[in-house]
């Protein structure tokens, strides 16, 4: 029988922990005790070991996700759960009892006579909140939870009891409501009252995004330099290669590659682009590596990769990093290690980059590089207007440390070899 | 008046296995080939049940763990010694001790689940619970010492604490007392180098714990805690001492806790890897392994057959955990006052009013 896996309490009075990274993947067999994923909690970087031999099934979380304690965090086939205490000892309100649950049970019960029988514990509320609930004839199985871990609260039970659902209560039932009978009451979508917006807490993900951006942009003094870029030889060039390699079966190439190789290629010349800023010792921090991190779009949100040494690395070496790493992305199995480290960051929607923006550096770097759409274009080349592919490429720097000028050299060396793809390949 | 020397005391240290598994001839027990794979096989079984505790807490199948590795010969050693009539009053990591001498491992994996039942130790074996407090349990031990003495038994009181306790006023007192009054008991301090995150240099002034058995009148030696046959051999000769009525006596087994304090610690915080390192080359089994290896007594054939019985063991005990019948939320209220508070009364009765459970 198949079982969930829940987040349990590996250290005293933890809520949550957040992903460092899968040791296995799904449809992989794991043996008794073998861990499956590493976990970081206030306390420590713990392995979680599976509690019997079964096949992965389902991974629920990615690395670097925040997990509360009770969220069903891997999926299992296999043997039935061992020996339990029980239905009272539903993972939900007692995380740090059982660890696993049977995800073959139906999560609730299925009708309003088996709410009534359910087991109250099974809900998450402070004995105010229960004692709150008795008093206004509220069943806890009929609040729509909005504390934190699914917790109910005392608003909760309020807005509940105005609610004109109440099949619980039989003072105010009434027929005319039949399918709030048989249905389970959080299946009903919520629509309370008049109103019209709703509340989403922001994912783990989504505030690590939401404090760097706001970071950046509180302490770097950003300056964008825009230029334009014909890239109608590049574009040749990358076409042929494509063509070549993927009859050898070879990894896609697209154009990113050209862009991290030559983007880091340039970084060589211009050291103060790859370093980053130390804000304590008011020091500039010079990096012998060129890791070029690309900002990568994924269900989840933005994450941002790295290419480590993208300046001694070839075209088909950073194209294949690309597309493993665009795959385990999908996946979830990029590692925390493997989105740290960074000197220099790429930005690219690809069709979708419009004609410029201006992208916020990437804390604690110096500069970042966005690549927007290319389309065709009038170019005037040796005095002739002709249709040419160019695209815009904007560079954000840090003015603190970064000067004008300094910036716009790198930029015009940058353009140079994208545009005259003959100067790139003397840096392959 | 001229200044004369009132007394003079020794400390001494005992070790006969060193951490490259060769013995010391002159000093060696004299214990049967079977008795010395017993002292390996008891340090392995320790090892094995502690592992699984430490993945049955990462499955969130029991709380609070705190592991004993590094530990086992501190604990076989003396173990071997102990007779039904001696008296253990425990701390919290003599789980070692504890299943040596018949404590269902069950019952200690459900302690860690907070389960009051875990405290009702099967008669037959001579035990308090587990004492969470710092060195209170050392108070016991010495009273329970007392008793033996008064009742004229030929038997010690055991009592467990770690180089923490012997901070803590309780210590002090304790040690007093069964000097004043020449209580039967041992003193058996486990010396694990840290406090959670104090170091043994924070601890005290005192070089070893050991001579401070002296200031209340009575003899303490020191023991390479990672030596099983040293421990056997000091505790054997201590609890004789402390049997025979002769007053009390202090152990400090000189050893180190691997793994954290607890689960809900992290010791790669606060402590020096190279130092954790050094450590596990004076691990306390793998010098036994060394030696009976040499001895043609172990072969690894041996060890995989023991180890695979005992983790046989280990499941069952697991089984026997998770078939244990739910304890009533009101466990918590029950054992602590023979007469329960009012506010204790009032809040279990809510507590039965908003748990089914709770009768």
């Amino acid at each position: 029988m198949a079982f969930d896996f829940r987040l349990p309490d590996v250290g005293e009075g933890l809520h949550e922990g957040t992903l460092v990274e899968w040791l296995v993947a799904v449809g992989e067999d794991v043996a008794l005790d073998q861990p499956f994923a590493r976990i970081e909690t206030d306390k420590a970087v713990v392995d979680l070991p599976a509690p019997r031999a079964a096949r992965v099934t389902q991974l629920h979380f990615s690395p670097g996700d925040l997990i509360e304690v009770g969220q069903v965090m891997i999926s299992f086939s296999g043997d039935a759960p061992a020996t339990r205490d029980g239905p009272a000892a539903d993972a939900a309100a007692a995380p740090t009892g059982n660890g696993t649950s049977d995800s073959a049970a139906p999560a609730r019960p299925p009708s309003v006579a088996a709410l009534e029988d359910s087991d109250p514990r099974s809900f998450l509320a402070t004995p105010h909140t229960r004692a709150l609930a008795r008093k206004l004839g509220v069943a806890l199985a009929q609040v729509r939870p909005s504390g934190r871990g699914g917790r109910i609260t005392d608003e909760d039970v309020e807005r509940a009891a105005q609610q004109p659902v109440a099949a619980t209560r039989p003072t105010t039932a009434t027929p005319a409501a039949p399918s709030a009978v048989t249905a389970p009451p959080r299946a009903v979508p919520q629509v309370i009252g008049e109103e019209r917006e709703e509340r989403q807490p922001l994912s783990h993900l989504r505030r690590v995004i939401a404090n760097a951006m706001a970071h950046s942009k509180r302490t770097a003094a950003h300056v964008t330099h825009v230029d334009e870029a014909d890239v109608t030889d590049l574009l040749a060039i990358q076409k042929r290669a494509c063509q070549h390699i993927e009859t050898k079966g070879g990894p896609k190439l697209t154009l990113l590659p050209y862009f991290i190789k030559a983007a880091a290629s340039a970084l060589i010349d211009h050291p103060l682009l790859n370093a980053s800023y130390d804000e304590d010792a008011q020091e500039i921090v010079y990096k012998h590596h060129r890791h070029i991190g690309v900002a990568v779009d994924t269900a989840d949100g933005l994450v941002v990769p790295v290419i480590r040494h993208a300046d001694q690395k070839d075209l088909l070496t950073i194209a294949s990093e690309l597309a493993d790493i665009a795959e385990r992305a999908r996946r979830r199995q990029l590692t925390l290690d493997e989105l740290k480290g960074a000197t220099f960051t790429l930005s690219s929607l690809g069709p979708l980059g419009g004609a410029f923006a201006t992208p916020i550096i990437h804390h604690p770097e110096l500069a970042i590089v966005g690549l927007h759409a290319i389309k065709d274009r009038p170019a005037v080349v040796d005095g002739q207007v002709l249709p040419r592919k160019t695209m815009f490429i904007s560079c954000s720097y840090d003015h603190r440390i970064i000067d004008g000028a300094v910036a716009a050299r790198f930029m015009h060396d940058f353009l140079e070899m994208v545009q005259k793809p003959d100067l790139l390949m003397l840096r392959l | 008046m001229p200044i004369i020397e009132v007394n003079h005391f020794t400390t001494r240290r005992l070790q006969i296995l060193d951490p490259s598994g060769v013995v010391d001839e002159q000093l060696m027990p004299d214990l049967g080939d079977e008795a010395l794979v017993g002292l390996l096989c008891s340090m392995l079984r320790m090892r094995t049940f502690d592992e699984k505790a430490l993945n049955l807490q990462r499955q969130g199948r029991i709380g609070t763990f705190g592991s004993l590795r590094g530990q086992e010969a501190a604990q076989a050693g003396l173990t071997l010694n102990l007779i039904d009539e001696d008296w253990l009053v425990p701390s919290i990591r003599e789980q070692g001790v504890l299943e040596g001498r018949g404590l269902p491992m069950h019952l200690y994996y459900s302690f860690c689940k907070g389960d009051e039942r875990a405290s009702q130790i099967p008669d037959g074996l001579n035990a308090t619970p587990q004492s969470i407090p710092i060195a209170s349990q050392l108070l016991h031990a010495a009273g329970l010492g007392m008793a033996l003495k008064l009742r004229n038994e030929e038997a010690a009181a055991v009592g467990f604490a770690g180089d923490g306790a012997t901070s803590e006023g309780d210590f002090h007192e304790a040690l007093n007392f069964a000097g004043v009054f020449g209580a039967q008991t041992l003193f058996y301090i486990q010396n694990n180098g840290w406090a959670i995150s104090v170091p043994f240099s924070q601890q005290t002034a005192a070089e070893t714990i050991a001579q401070k058995a002296f200031a209340y009148g009575f003899e303490g030696m020191q023991v390479d805690g990672n030596d099983v046959l040293a421990v056997y051999v000091a505790s054997r000769d201590a609890l004789d001492h402390v049997r025979s009525g002769k007053g009390p006596y202090l152990i400090e087994a000189l050893t180190y806790r691997m793994e954290s304090h607890t689960t809900a610690d992290d010791h790669t915080r606060y402590r020096p890897a190279a130092e954790v390192e050094a450590w596990r080359a004076r691990d306390p089994i793998s010098r036994m392994r060394t030696f009976l290896s040499r001895q043609g007594l172990w072969d690894e054939q041996q060890e995989a057959e023991l180890v695979a019985k005992v983790s046989a063991e280990v499941e069952a005990e697991v089984e026997a955990l998770e078939a244990m019948p739910r304890p009533p939320a009101t466990d918590i209220f029950d054992y602590m006052f023979a007469e329960l508070p009012a506010t204790l009364i009032e809040q279990r009765q809510q507590l039965i009013a908003e748990s089914r459970n709770g009768k």
